[in-house]
């Protein structure tokens, strides 16, 4: 539906954001033996202050209403739909009380039912 | 009121546009969600709602009963397509998303009338059916342009000098899906297409899927055992299946880079990629133009194979043609531009925007088209005298609430719709009955705002007098503790020599709470030693001064605590947690030296320091005698006076802290403290605007200044930086926080100094200035070695080097007595 304005987030802080995100993922999966997590955390806080987060839909039900993802369906069911792979994480300008997606999560889904990898 | 048309639509095979002629300009709407300019032709239809665009697309692969995409190459045949929701025709499903299009238009104004483009290939059947879909979709006059024609409209009004006159030329559009060429020529002063040529089956999203198949496959496979992997990053039940779309996306990225570079990373550090055997496999992939290259050159071969029937066809030779224009997403791939040019000796022309040019061409046509004799029929008032009765929870604990509502009156034929502000739900269109109900998710901890709608068959706003939702979700709920007043910590202010507050909780956040923050060391604290600092916390406004705030906590860290030195400049990472029955835990994380303290802070039982009480009291009269000081230099007698006063109290005060002992029992320290307070609070409010005002006069000179700055020496960057500063004025100029004005301020000091150090004037200003300063600096040998290679310099107007002399120079210039030292220090952390 109509609305009122559009907010927009210079691209350069959408990139650094989403490579940030790229940064915390590795860690998470190859180790952090420097506790690089710290120094992500904070940038996080940075940003958050300069009113620009991100969420990390993982794991998140999908349901066809919603508007912060544009996903792609892995595997043959179309129902039950959870997000197994972050490509982009969603970012929302704003604050804890209100905030706008301002970038959508692009992810891939897989049917809870149909899923042929644990 | 303007009486021509404007509004002009590509309604495309994959993507569709809308755009608006105003005033000379044409504005290309983006799509309120995502602020995409396209939208995806493709229509859902899922659990009774019905969807358009992206949301539809999620599901076109795998949901074939429940999608429709690609029916503009039906329009004009019996054939409809067959879906669960009953069988649609492709010109009921154009309607769709030209309705969809409508929402695009964010002034919200009602389009009786559009310019709807269709392929040079569209027969007279195809093209009363696209004129059926605009009419479906609520527009009262549709006018027809073929695409070729709109994006040549669109190059004539961008290279206005152009003379087209007796020539003609090729247009070459390869989509995203689909590819059409088209010769256009000027026959008797009009715009014609002469003949065309198309493939419904190739496009952008096809070099994707060949990027994929042939180099980064292969590649993979060549690093580990992986058997038939494209079989099963393929087949649904494959075990690479997920792998194929995050390749899909990884060879898009790669394509739009090898665009502007010679090589592209593909980057899968991001999932664990192991072969069949378990092994890891190293995931960074180089892709290079040339490999992308050989992967595309037969399809584009077969688009030249096109153009060049049309050659034969019309006995035109390649040099009978002015150029070709290019459109569409292949545009941008620098290969598509010179391959063409090399098979046909044809120049290309890629001046347009290739995504938008159909739209921007229509909407220049429908800037000179007058609107037909349309009825006006009034805006859909509530002639059916609806009456909406809603039903919802407006504050919550739940993470979904359910929304009902009942009608009253007439509803047959309307849909209705709920969006979420905040862009993260939309319901799609559905039929509205005389009862509805909607689960609406909520964000946590957020204010949830939902648009909602109830539209005619033509997607119009039916006036229901009801058309906002809002719902607070968890820490609203009145139930919750909240803050009564804003929580502060206390840093130094250096350069005022003074203390200032940073808000670490704002008032009537709802409790548990939880904030991170760092600060920095102040002075170095040396280990063994009695230094400390002080992490304190007060409760009262932010923008206060510390002392007219009660204090809840302080955490002290001392030389004595610390395992070794703590450097001035050392960041520390603080965490504050407030629960429920409002205990504070200070946490503080010493980066200098990995150790971490931690204390928490009763609610209940107030902390008073003595030590510290006297320090107080001893600053707040010396505050108060500089705030004498400068009210009268300013003449202002009333203040002075007032401050007369509170420094005869503060005086009485300093007196009984000094008869109050260390480890004194009474609650003589708590009433000392308030009356501190007390004072505190009057000297503020004696002289609270002051540093407000001069920040925004500050700020405000800046700008007046930098502003001619910047539009005469500026460059892109430079100019963009200031708007974007001037544009957020008003959130900060308004803010009573003097340190928000002082950021912005400076943010525009630096914009300043970047484009004075490129102006001569000013290097050769600076360096005299540094010349005359040479006598105090650290080595003199090597300063007159600099100022002579200076001299030279300027001589030579060599400004390049005379900068970098500058900057050496600077270097020389003794280290100013460090502020910090002179000061006491109160906190010890800025």
């Amino acid at each position: 539906m109509a609305q009122a304005f559009a907010m927009e987030i210079p691209k350069s802080i959408l990139a650094t954001l989403n490579n940030l995100y790229e940064i915390e993922k590795k860690l998470a999966l190859h180790g952090d033996a420097g506790n690089a997590k710290r120094n992500i955390d904070k940038m996080k806080d940075i940003f958050a202050e300069m009113g620009v987060f991100y969420d990390d839909p993982m794991g998140q039900e999908f349901k066809e209403t919603r508007t912060d993802l544009d996903a792609t369906i892995s595997g043959s069911g179309t129902d039950n739909l959870v997000v197994v792979e972050v490509i982009k994480p969603i970012i929302r300008a704003g604050d804890a009380a209100f905030s706008k997606v301002v970038q959508r999560g692009i992810v891939v889904l897989e049917s809870r039912e149909g899923s042929n990898e644990k | 009121m303007s009486k021509t048309i404007n509004f002009g639509i590509d309604l495309g095979t994959t993507n569709s546009l809308i755009a608006k002629f105003e005033k000379g300009h044409v504005e290309v709407f983006k799509n309120p969600n995502g602020f995409k300019e396209t939208l995806p032709s493709v229509v859902a239809f899922r659990n009774d709602r019905i969807m358009v665009g992206d949301q539809a697309r999620t599901y076109a692969e795998k949901d074939p009963k429940g999608v429709a995409s690609r029916f503009k190459r039906k329009m004009g045949t019996t054939e409809t397509i067959k879906l669960t929701a009953g069988s649609k025709t492709p010109v009921e499903l154009s309607a769709f998303v030209l309705k969809e299009l409508k929402n695009f238009v964010h002034s919200g104004e009602q389009i009786d009338a559009a310019v709807l483009t269709i392929p040079a290939s569209f027969d007279t059947v195809q093209s009363n059916a696209t004129k059926e879909a605009g009419l479906a979709a609520g527009f009262k006059q549709v006018i027809l342009l073929q695409e070729p024609i709109a994006a040549s409209l669109a190059y004539a009004n961008k290279e206005k000098g152009i003379d087209l006159r007796n020539s003609q030329w090729m247009v070459y559009d390869l989509g995203g899906g689909t590819f059409d060429v088209a010769l256009v020529k000027i026959v008797e002063g009009e715009l014609t297409v002469v003949d065309h040529e198309g493939d419904n089956y190739l496009g952008g999203s096809d070099f994707d899927a060949l990027l994929v198949e042939k180099v980064i496959v292969p590649e993979i496979c060549r690093r580990g055992n992986f058997g038939d992997l494209l079989a099963q990053m393929k087949s649904e039940k494959g075990k690479y299946n997920k792998l194929w779309y995050r390749l899909l996306h990884a060879a898009e990225a790669a394509k739009i880079e090898l665009s502007t570079k010679t090589s592209a990373e593909i980057d899968l550090g991001m999932v664990s990629l192991e072969d069949e055997d378990g092994k890891p496999v190293d995931s960074l992939l180089t892709l290079t133009r040339s490999e992308f290259e050989d992967v595309i050159k037969s399809a584009i071969d077969g688009t030249a194979e096109m153009m060049k029937k049309i050659l034969t066809r019309n006995s035109l030779r390649p040099d009978d043609l002015k150029f070709v224009l290019m459109v569409g997403g292949g545009a941008y791939i620098p290969f598509v531009r010179k391959r063409i040019e090399e098979l046909m000796g044809i120049s290309v022309n890629t001046s347009i925007d290739p995504t938008n040019a159909i739209a921007v061409g229509a909407a220049w046509f429908a800037g000179t088209k007058e609107i037909g004799a349309v009825e006006k029929t009034a805006s859909p008032k509530n002639s059916r005298n609806l009456k909406i009765r809603a039903v919802y929870n407006k504050n919550t604990q739940e993470t979904e609430e359910i929304f009902t509502a009942k009608f009253e009156g007439d509803v047959a034929g309307l849909f209705y719709r709920i969006a979420s502000e905040d862009g993260s739900f939309d319901s799609g269109l559905k039929a509205l009955a005389a009862r509805i109900s909607e689960d609406l998710p909520l964000r946590e901890g957020a204010y949830n705002l939902f648009k909602f709608a109830v539209l005619d068959s033509g997607n119009n706003p039916v006036d229901v007098g009801f058309d906002a939702i809002q719902i607070a979700q968890g820490r609203y709920s009145v139930a919750g503790q909240m803050l009564p007043e804003d929580l502060c910590l206390v840093v130094d202010d250096v350069a005022n020599k003074d203390t200032r507050l940073k808000r670490v909780f704002a008032k009537n956040g709802v409790l548990p709470a939880k904030s991170k923050g760092s600060v920095e060391v102040a002075k170095t604290i040396v280990k063994g030693s009695d230094d400390e600092i002080r992490i304190m916390v007060v409760e009262g406004p932010s923008e206060r001064h510390s002392s007219t705030n009660k204090p809840i906590g302080v955490l002290l860290i001392s030389g004595k605590q610390i395992n070794r030195d703590l450097i001035r400049g050392t960041e520390i990472d603080l965490t504050f947690e407030v629960s429920e029955s409002r205990d504070l835990t200070i946490s503080a994380y010493l980066n200098g030296t990995g150790q971490e303290f931690s204390q928490v802070f009763k609610g209940t039982a107030r902390q008073v320091d003595t030590k510290m009480l006297a320090t107080d009291v001893l600053q707040l009269e010396s505050k108060i005698q500089s705030e004498i000081d400068e009210a009268e230099a300013n003449g202002n007698a009333d203040a002075a006076q007032g401050l007369e006063k509170l420094l005869s109290q503060v005086q009485g005060l300093i007196a009984e802290c000094g008869a109050l002992s260390h480890d004194d029992v009474t609650d003589d320290r708590f009433k000392l403290e308030d009356k501190k307070r007390k004072v505190a609070q009057d000297v503020f409010e004696l002289t609270a605007s002051k540093r407000v005002d001069a920040a925004k006069t500050a700020y405000f000179e800046a700008k007046s200044e930098v502003a001619a700055l910047v539009s005469d020496h500026g460059n892109d960057r430079e100019k963009h930086l200031f708007r974007e500063i001037v544009a957020r004025e008003q959130t900060f100029v308004n803010s009573s926080n003097p340190e928000r004005i002082e950021a912005a301020t400076s943010e525009i000091e630096r914009i300043r100094f970047a484009i004075l150090m490129r102006m001569p004037d000013f290097l050769v200003g600076m360096f005299e200035h540094l010349a005359q300063s040479s006598h105090s600096m650290n080595d003199q040998l090597q300063a007159r070695q600099l100022i002579e290679a200076g001299k030279r310099h300027v001589a030579a107007q060599d400004w390049e080097d005379l900068k970098k002399v500058n900057g050496r120079l600077w270097g020389l210039m003794p280290a100013d007595a460090r502020e910090s030292d002179d000061m006491r220090l109160y906190t010890g952390i800025v």
